[in-house]
């Protein structure tokens, strides 16, 4: 982190981003309120005293006390997959250097989706493990494949390829996932919740499980970020820079891809939050990894858990799955950002 | 003064894939002098320069820094002693003027250490150098095509590089900025030391403003020297095919080549 004395000493040297103060403690209110609103919100809404009592004096009504206490498991688990995906968007944005990169937009979510259901189909898996496994190879290979016919022709990856290329793979994906769930008709009720994206389900035990891919893709994504911020300068100036472009790729993007894959395996596909996230707080405080990485963790668990207690209150009085609020709010922004030139330019 | 370091290609034969651009060039880089790379569209000069730079691979023969290869050089401590300004590098999108110079700082920083007060006087020397510390917290994207040339070259000085490689840095910039990066170079040049490795187009230019120059021929060196000694209307032939006159140019004394076409020439 730099050095704030040194800072004020050489104001032209500065390097922490203008309103970077502002902006943390602006999304660190927000992180307070949308706790606070997840809490509060679902089939049976209830005022701030009610969660304060059923969060710190369980005895004085314990009914609250009990929805309280399951909404919390709830909240934990979108802040920490909201936090994951808006990193992992981070994280695919960098290692392209294409505004557009999202785990959803490429296809990537679509993959992880894929190598679950066939999972529950085929091997009968069952376990938190083996859904995150799985998700992460079908997530992995998937992000290859898109990349790969994302660049063949002229030009490179253009963010115009990329996305006609994960348009392309998530619609052959869907239609696999299809067949594979429509003649299944038991598996598909217990699919069905899952495969549009939903953060209710996820118990204690799941974000255990869940955790350690988180800690290992976020601290790969905060070691990473300095040489991130080097790559941004094109792949001729970061070797000139010292950094092994190929090495710093491939770590990166599998932080990304096993990020996106954790959520995916225990959530299900939700679309959009990595792009909403990182460009949020790319337009808030520059481009600087170092800063832009753990502010769009933020941003990610805000915009996730906000659109989760949406989904709860328009849904209601059962709900509406997070990852369709998601992509309600996050389409319209993608097709915005498609239409401005600057897109190519990263 | 920056520390003396020998500098050698030798007998360097490199390309891309299916392609192979530079035939076998043997040179030594004169150090704490400024060179230039001159030759036609196509010859090799950009690609020699990434050669000696490490961006690409050579097929066969040897680059070395004081005796040892360049890809024996771990990356970071290599990118201490030898910088490179690419000829079309990056703009992130909303990038300040600090911000970017900084990045020139990478090689100096440990993840955990951090920005020390060393990067944040190299960030300031190197605006200062380029003249551009008034515009530390501008966006890039407001700047004119000379400052930014300028801001990309001050990220190339923050990082402290014993030796300097550009890549065609006053392409693209009207005459007044060509000559006022290649002034700004040369007060590095004289004050610090700084070897300086460059391609340019402008044949005029580099004749006045090199040290040192590398004709370059289908991938092959044809001369090399002080301009005074080798640029001569022969060598023009020789390297453009084209014809021309050498005269002195009467402001800095180098050699000027006047060219001569089919129309326009006095009888």
């Amino acid at each position: 982190m730099a050095n704030l004395t040194a800072s004020q000493d050489k104001p032209q040297g500065t390097q922490v981003p203008k309103r970077f103060a502002i902006v943390l403690i602006v999304g660190l209110i927000a992180l307070g309120v949308c706790v606070l609103v997840s809490l509060a919100f679902g089939s049976r809404a209830m005022g701030l005293k009610e969660v304060l009592d059923g969060l710190f004096r369980p005895e004085v009504d314990s009914y609250s006390a009990s929805v309280v206490q399951k909404r919390i498991g709830r909240t934990v688990f979108s802040l920490l997959a909201g936090g994951a995906l808006g990193v992992s968007g981070a994280l695919m944005q960098a290692v392209t250097r294409n505004p557009i990169a999202d785990p959803s937009i490429l296809g990537v979510n679509t993959g992880a989706t894929l190598f679950v259901v066939g999972g529950i189909a085929f091997l009968n898996i069952g376990s938190a493990n083996e859904y995150i496994v799985l998700a992460c190879i079908g997530a992995a290979i998937t992000a290859i494949f898109v990349f790969g016919v994302g660049s063949l022709g002229r030009g490179g990856a253009t963010p115009i390829k990329l996305v006609l290329a994960g348009a392309a793979t998530s619609a052959a994906l869907s239609s696999l996932i299809s067949a594979i769930m429509i003649p299944r008709a038991q598996v598909m009720d217990q699919l069905r919740f899952w495969q549009v994206g939903s953060v209710g389900a996820a118990t204690w035990d799941d974000i255990a499980v869940f955790s350690p891919f988180l800690i290992v893709g976020i601290l790969i994504a905060f070691v990473t970020a300095p040489a991130l911020n080097a790559l941004a300068l094109g792949d001729e100036a970061a070797t000139g820079l010292g950094v092994r472009t190929g090495v710093l790729r491939l770590v990166a993007s599998a932080a990304g891809v096993v990020l996106c894959g954790a959520v995916t395996a225990l959530a299900g596909p939700i679309g959009f939050v990595g792009l909403l996230a990182t460009h949020l707080v790319r337009l808030l405080i520059g481009p600087d990894q170092r800063y832009l990485i753990p502010m769009s963790a933020l941003a990610g668990a805000v915009v996730l858990t906000v659109s989760d207690v949406i989904g709860r209150i328009l849904g209601s009085p059962g709900e509406l799955e997070v990852g369709i609020v998601t992509a309600f709010v996050g389409a319209p922004i993608l097709i915005l950002l498609a239409m401005r030139s600057k897109v190519r330019s990263l | 003064m920056k520390p003396t370091h020998q500098f050698l290609a030798e007998d360097t034969v490199a390309g891309y894939e299916h392609k192979t651009i530079i035939h076998g060039v043997s040179l030594s880089i004169p150090s704490n002098k400024i060179s230039v790379i001159i030759g036609a569209n196509a010859c090799g000069k950009s690609t020699l320069l990434k050669t000696m730079a490490r961006l690409i691979k050579p097929e066969s023969g040897k680059i070395t820094l004081d005796g040892k290869p360049i890809d024996k050089f771990a990356p970071k401590p290599l990118a201490k002693v030898l910088g490179l300004l690419p000829q079309s590098p990056i703009v992130p999108e909303g990038i300040s003027v600090s911000d970017l110079i900084g990045r020139g700082r990478f090689p100096h920083q440990s993840w955990l250490g951090g920005w020390t007060k060393k990067d944040y006087e190299a960030v300031a020397e190197a605006m200062e150098i380029m003249k551009i510390t008034e515009l530390a917290n501008r966006n890039i994207d407001e700047l004119s095509g000379g400052q930014r040339q300028r801001v990309w070259i001050a990220m190339a000085l923050a990082q402290q590089t014993d030796i300097l490689f550009l890549d065609e840095p006053t392409t693209f910039l009207d005459i007044t900025y060509q000559v006022e990066i290649l002034d700004l170079l040369t007060d590095l040049n004289r004050k610090h030391g700084t070897t300086i490795v460059m391609v340019l187009h402008d044949i005029n230019l580099s004749a006045r403003y090199a040290d040192y120059i590398f004709a370059l021929r289908e991938g092959k060196l044809l001369a090399e020297g002080e301009p005074s000694e080798v640029i001569t209307s022969e060598l023009i032939k020789d390297v453009f095919g084209l014809d021309s006159t050498v005269i002195s140019d009467p402001v800095s004394g180098s050699p000027l080549i006047v060219p001569i076409g089919r129309h326009h020439v006095v009888k």
